[in-house]
C-alpha cells in the first residue's frame, strides 16, 4: 500500500516550481510558483522585506509603511485596519502579508473570499523577529540574505546586553500612548527589549500585550526612568507635561524622562535593534559614558 | 427671611454638605492602595512621596475638575431648557457639544498644545464651534419664534451628526499621529489638570454660571411665554442672548477641558426639577451642585470600575442618561408636563 502511494506520488506531475512555506502562525502556504507580486499590510514586514533586498517583489504597502523612505514610493492600498480591497486586487498579488494583530478580521474574510493567499506575521519576542526575517526571506526569494542580517542584528543585541550588564536595573515605565494611558504588558516586544536594555519594566507583569492603565496605578510603581514613545516627528504626542507635574516620582527627581521614537520599538522589523540601543541609552546613560571613556582611553594609548 | 430664600438656603446647605461628603469619599478610593488614614496624612503634608503625589496631584485636581465640569454642564442644561422652553434640551442633544468638539479638533490641527494659554485658545475655538452649532440648530428649528420639540430635537441630532462626521473627516485626512488621541477624547474623559489650567477652567465657568444664574428670575418669566415676559418688563431678546452665550460658554469650556460629556445637562436639571419644582431661582443653583455631585460620582466609578484600567466618564453618563432620556420622552407622550 505504502509503495503504491509512493508510486503515485512519483507519477503525479510535479508543479513546475511549486512554492511551499509556513507563515508565523504555522499555516501552510502553497503557491504554484514563488510569489512575484507581494502586497504588505504590515509596516514591520515592509521594513524587513526592504532590509532583505526583496523589495522588487513588493508591489503594494499601507499608508503606515513609511520606512525605509523608498517604501513611500510603493503603491499604497490604504490603512492597516481598512485597506482598499479594490486597490489590493488591482495589484494582482500572489500573496498578501497580513497580521492578526493589527489587520481586521473583515480584511481576512474579504481576501479569503477572493481566494487571495495570505501570509500571516506576528512577533512577541526578539526571537520571533529573527524567525520572521528568515521566513520573509524565503517568501521573497532572498533566503541567503537572512542569515547575515540576523547575525548582524544579534551581534548588536549582544553588545547592548554586555554594555549594561555591570549596572543595577532601574525600574522603567514605558508609555506607549499617553491618553488613554497604554503600557507594554507581559506579551509586548517592548517589555523584552527593556529587560535586554538593562531595565526592569514596571508593567511587565500585566496581562496581555498592551493593557490600558490609570495614571494613579502607574504612579504607585514608582518608576526610576520614564520612557515616552514619540509618534511622528515632534514630541507633542508624548504629552510630556503630564509627567513632569509628577515631580515626586524618582524618575522626575533625577530628571530621567526620555522620549524615544515609538516606531523603533512597536514595530518588529530590523530597526527594533536601533530601538533597543536607544532604550539602553535612555536607561543606562552611564554605560554609554563609560564606553566613550574606554574608547578615549584606548585612543590615548 | 422670606420662605423661598429660606428654602434655597436649606437646599444649598444640604447639597454643599453632600458635595463635601462625596468628594471626601472620592478622595479615599482609587487603584493605588492608600488607606484613609494615609490620605488624610497626605492632605496635611505627611506621608510618603507617592501617597502625596496620588492624593494631591492626581485625585484632588481630578475631583475638582469633575465638580466644575458637572456643575457647568448642569447649569448649561438649565439654561438651554429655559431658553428653548423645552425639557429635553441639553448641550449634547442640541448638537452644541459636537460643535464645540469640532472647534477643539480644528484648534488641535493648528497645534494648540497643553499650556494654560493653549487651554484658553482651545476654549475659544470650542466656544466658536458651540455658538455656530447652537445658532444653526435654532435657525433650523425656529418657526415663527416658537421652537417645537420635535423640530428642535431633530435639528440638534442633525447638527450633532454633521459635526461628528466633520471630526471624523478631519481625523481621516490628517496624519494619524496628530489626532489619534482625539478618538479617546471624544468619549469624554476627566483627568488631573494642572492648577493653572484648573484656575482658567474655573474662571471661565464662573463667567458662564453668572450669565445664567444672574437672570434666574427673568428666566422664570420667560417660561410664561415671550409676550408675557415682555409685558412684565423682561427684555426677552437680550435675556435670551445672554443665556445663550452663557450656556454655550459653559459647554465649550467643558468640551475643551474634558471632551464632550453627554446627558449631565439633561438628567440633573430634571431630577432637581422633580424634587424642587421649576423655579429657576432654586433650580439653577441646586442643579449646579447636583451636577457637580453627579459627575463626581460618575467619574469615581470611571476611575475604579475596572481598576487598574479606567473607563471614560462620558461612557458612564451616557449609560445612565440614555434610558433616562427615553423615560422623559415617553412621559411627555403620555401627556405629563415636565416643565
Amino acid at each position: 500500500m505504502r509503495r503504491l502511494i509512493l508510486g503515485l506520488l512519483v507519477l503525479a506531475p510535479a508543479p513546475a516550481a511549486a512554492f511551499a512555506a509556513r507563515d508565523m502562525l504555522g499555516h501552510p502556504l502553497t503557491l504554484p510558483a514563488p510569489p512575484q507580486r507581494i502586497v504588505s499590510l504590515v509596516p514591520s514586514a515592509t521594513e524587513i522585506i526592504f532590509a532583505l533586498g526583496g523589495e522588487d517583489r513588493l508591489v503594494g504597502v499601507t499608508d503606515f509603511c513609511d520606512w525605509p523612505p523608498a517604501a513611500r514610493q510603493k503603491r499604497r492600498v490604504g490603512g492597516m485596519l481598512a485597506p482598499s480591497l479594490e486597490a489590493i486586487v488591482a495589484l494582482r498579488p500572489d500573496v498578501v502579508v497580513t497580521t492578526d494583530e493589527g489587520n481586521s478580521q473583515a480584511t481576512f474574510d474579504q481576501l479569503a473570499g477572493l481566494a487571495i493567499p495570505v501570509f500571516v506575521v506576528r512577533a512577541h519576542h526578539l526571537d520571533d523577529v529573527m524567525a520572521l526575517i528568515a521566513r520573509l526571506a524565503e517568501l521573497t526569494g532572498r533566503a541567503p540574505a537572512a542569515p547575515p542580517l540576523v547575525e548582524r542584528l544579534r551581534g548588536r543585541v549582544r553588545r547592548v546586553v554586555e554594555a549594561v550588564r555591570p549596572y543595577p536595573r532601574p525600574r522603567v515605565l514605558y508609555v506607549l500612548w499617553p491618553e488613554p494611558l497604554i503600557v507594554p504588558g507581559r506579551e509586548a516586544l517592548v517589555t523584552e527589549l527593556i529587560e535586554l536594555a538593562g531595565g526592569a519594566s514596571v508593567t511587565a507583569g500585566l496581562p496581555g500585550a498592551y493593557p490600558r492603565l490609570g495614571l494613579e496605578a502607574v504612579v504607585t510603581y514608582r518608576p526610576d526612568v520614564i520612557v515616552l514613545a514619540r509618534h511622528g516627528g515632534d514630541e507633542t504626542s508624548t504629552l510630556r507635561a503630564t509627567w513632569e507635574r509628577l515631580a515626586a516620582l524618582p524618575a522626575l527627581r533625577r530628571g530621567r524622562v526620555d522620549a524615544v521614537e515609538g516606531a523603533l520599538l512597536h514595530r518588529y522589523g530590523p530597526r527594533v535593534v536601533d530601538g533597543l540601543e536607544r532604550l539602553a541609552r535612555a536607561i543606562h546613560p552611564e554605560a554609554r559614558a563609560e564606553a566613550r571613556a574606554q574608547v578615549a582611553a584606548g585612543a590615548a594609548r | 427671611m422670606t420662605e423661598p430664600v429660606r428654602r434655597l438656603a436649606a437646599v444649598m446647605v444640604g447639597l454643599v454638605a453632600l458635595t463635601l461628603l462625596v468628594a471626601a469619599g472620592a478622595l479615599m478610593v482609587g487603584s493605588a492602595p492608600i488607606s484613609p488614614r494615609a490620605v488624610v496624612g497626605a492632605l496635611v503634608g505627611r506621608g510618603g512621596d507617592v501617597e502625596r503625589l496620588v492624593v494631591l496631584d492626581l485625585r484632588l485636581p481630578r475631583i475638582a475638575a469633575a465638580l466644575l465640569a458637572g456643575a457647568a454642564l448642569a447649569v448649561a442644561g438649565v439654561g438651554f431648557q429655559a431658553l428653548t422652553r423645552n425639557p429635553l434640551a441639553d448641550p449634547a442633544i442640541l448638537g452644541v457639544s459636537s460643535g464645540a468638539a469640532f472647534g477643539v479638533v480644528v484648534a488641535q490641527l493648528f497645534g494648540v498644545g497643553a499650556t494654560v494659554v493653549a487651554a484658553l485658545g482651545l476654549t475659544a475655538f470650542a466656544f466658536a464651534g458651540a455658538l455656530v452649532a447652537a445658532a444653526v440648530v435654532y435657525l433650523i428649528a425656529a418657526n415663527d419664534g416658537r421652537l417645537p420639540v420635535e423640530t428642535l430635537l431633530l435639528a440638534g441630532v442633525i447638527v450633532g451628526l454633521f459635526f461628528s462626521a466633520a471630526i471624523t473627516v478631519l481625523i481621516s485626512v490628517v496624519e494619524f499621529d496628530r489626532l489619534a488621541g482625539v478618538v479617546h477624547w471624544m468619549l469624554g474623559n476627566l483627568r488631573a489638570i494642572s492648577p493653572g489650567a484648573l484656575a482658567v477652567f474655573a474662571a471661565l465657568l464662573a463667567l458662564g454660571v453668572w450669565l445664567i444664574l444672574g437672570r434666574a428670575r427673568q428666566l422664570n418669566l420667560l417660561a410664561l411665554g415671550e409676550e408675557a415676559a415682555q409685558q412684565l418688563g423682561v427684555e426677552a431678546e437680550r435675556l435670551k442672548r445672554r443665556v445663550f452665550v452663557g450656556a454655550c460658554l459653559l459647554t465649550a469650556a467643558v468640551v475643551a477641558f474634558a471632551g464632550p460629556i453627554g446627558f449631565v445637562g439633561l438628567i440633573v436639571p430634571h431630577a432637581v426639577r422633580l424634587l424642587l419644582g421649576p423655579d429657576n431661582r432654586l433650580l439653577a443653583p441646586a442643579a449646579l451642585l447636583a451636577g457637580a455631585i453627579f459627575l463626581l460620582l460618575a467619574d469615581t466609578l470611571a476611575r475604579d470600575a475596572i481598576a487598574p484600567g479606567e473607563l471614560s466618564v462620558g461612557v458612564i453618563t451616557s449609560v445612565c442618561g440614555a434610558p433616562f432620556f427615553v423615560y422623559l420622552l415617553r412621559a411627555r407622550h403620555r401627556g405629563g408636563s415636565l416643565l
